[in-house]
């Protein structure tokens, strides 16, 4: 499963030794997959399933770490408006990513950076 | 660490096909409020007498896809299944919290209620491409079955070559035309039924145990 750094979004074929002694662009020592994450992650067991409900899922985050061919991608999800959403059905189901795009502009940034932070909290606590 | 979790996975999957065999896992699909989280309370309840998930008239209530295992079903030939149900968030092609504001939610938690469920589509799409073993694909037999999202859906879990039933909800409704889902998608069984009531859902789960095997 290919790598992602976490600081410079730089990304890394699986077993690359950089994964080991850091990025060889930023020094970065944090990798998130990009590819899927099933194979770490189960259907949550809930019953019953009243819990928080500001998890967030690892794959739409990716603010400043996302490559650039990410960017030139067909998003997944694209961020209309803060709480507007357009989502690319066919296109989730087929990818092991979550390629999320900004409205035009770009101007929507902290809606996205909300969800890498809730994110960056999650992996912290483990 | 990445090496060592795959590894150990491996090792576990390894050690699950030797000593256990494989879940077959059934995930409910459909748009938002056709009453997913209804038949995943109304199956945990028929077969394990607890209940699974909080049902809700407000759209995407269920942001998070959640999972019961080990459900057995019995059919009447003496026949039965054992299946892990997965209930998903509602799969839609547009989220904006706009449509949160008229159910008396706060602006700032529409927008976090919207966020979350553009969240579970990605989720319950991610369950689909890598955890599915068979769709229960759910609708509102008083909505129109064409919609594009539907067809989508429909395409895309074909092209996995994944079994499905098609359940036809709330059939208690004057204004439900279940046969209009029949004539869309003559390709698959269409169970009629209403979970509310608990309407025909003995043929629902007569045709799990038959289709799902
Ligand atoms: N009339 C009627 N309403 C139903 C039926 N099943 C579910 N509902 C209602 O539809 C709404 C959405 O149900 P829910 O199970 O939360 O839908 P989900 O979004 O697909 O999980 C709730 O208000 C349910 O009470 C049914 O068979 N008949
Ligand atoms: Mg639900």
């Amino acid at each position: 499963m290919p790598h992602k750094c976490v600081k410079c979004g730089k990304i890394y074929p699986d077993s690359s030794s950089e994964i080991l002694e850091g990025c060889e662009q930023c020094g970065g020592r944090k990798f998130l997959y990009v590819a899927s994450e099933s194979r770490r992650r189960k259907i949550p067991e809930r019953i019953p399933p009243a819990e928080p409900k500001s998890e967030t899922k690892e794959e739409t985050g990716g603010a400043e770490g996302v490559a650039e061919d990410l960017y030139n991608s067909v998003e997944s999800i694209r961020i209309v408006s803060p709480g507007t959403y357009e989502l690319n059905i066919e296109k989730l189901a087929q990818s092991g990513e979550t390629v999320v795009g900004f409205g035009k502009g770009g101007s929507y940034g902290v809606d996205l950076l909300s969800m890498m932070k809730s994110k960056k909290k999650k992996r912290e606590r483990k | 660490m990445s090496i060592f979790i795959q590894t150990r996975n491996r090792v576990s999957k390894f050690l699950q096909a030797f000593f256990r065999k494989k879940r077959t896992r059934i995930g409910i699909y459909g748009p938002p409020n056709a009453g997913k989280t209804t038949l995943a309370n109304r199956i945990a309840r028929d077969w394990t007498g607890e209940e699974m998930g909080q049902v809700s008239e407000i759209p995407h209530e269920t942001r998070r896809a959640s999972r019961k295992s080990d459900i057995t079903i019995s059919g009447s030939n003496g026949s039965s299944i054992t299946i892990d149900i997965v209930d998903t968030p509602g799969v839609t092609t547009k989220i904006d919290y706009m449509e949160f504001l008229e159910y008396g939610v706060t602006r700032d938690e529409a927008v976090v209620r919207a966020r979350e469920a553009t969240e579970g589509v990605a989720e319950a799409m991610h369950w689909l491409r890598e955890d599915i073993d068979g769709v229960i694909y759910m609708l509102d037999s008083t909505e129109d079955p064409f919609m594009q999202v539907n067809i989508m859906m429909i395409g895309i879990i074909e092209s996995r070559n994944l079994p499905v039933i098609i359940a036809a909800n709330k059939i208690d409704l004057p204004a439900a035309t279940p046969q209009r889902i029949r004539s869309a998608f003559p390709q698959h069984p269409v169970i009629p039924i209403s979970c509310l009531e608990g309407k025909n859902v003995e043929d629902l789960y007569e045709k799990m145990v038959n289709h799902f095997r």
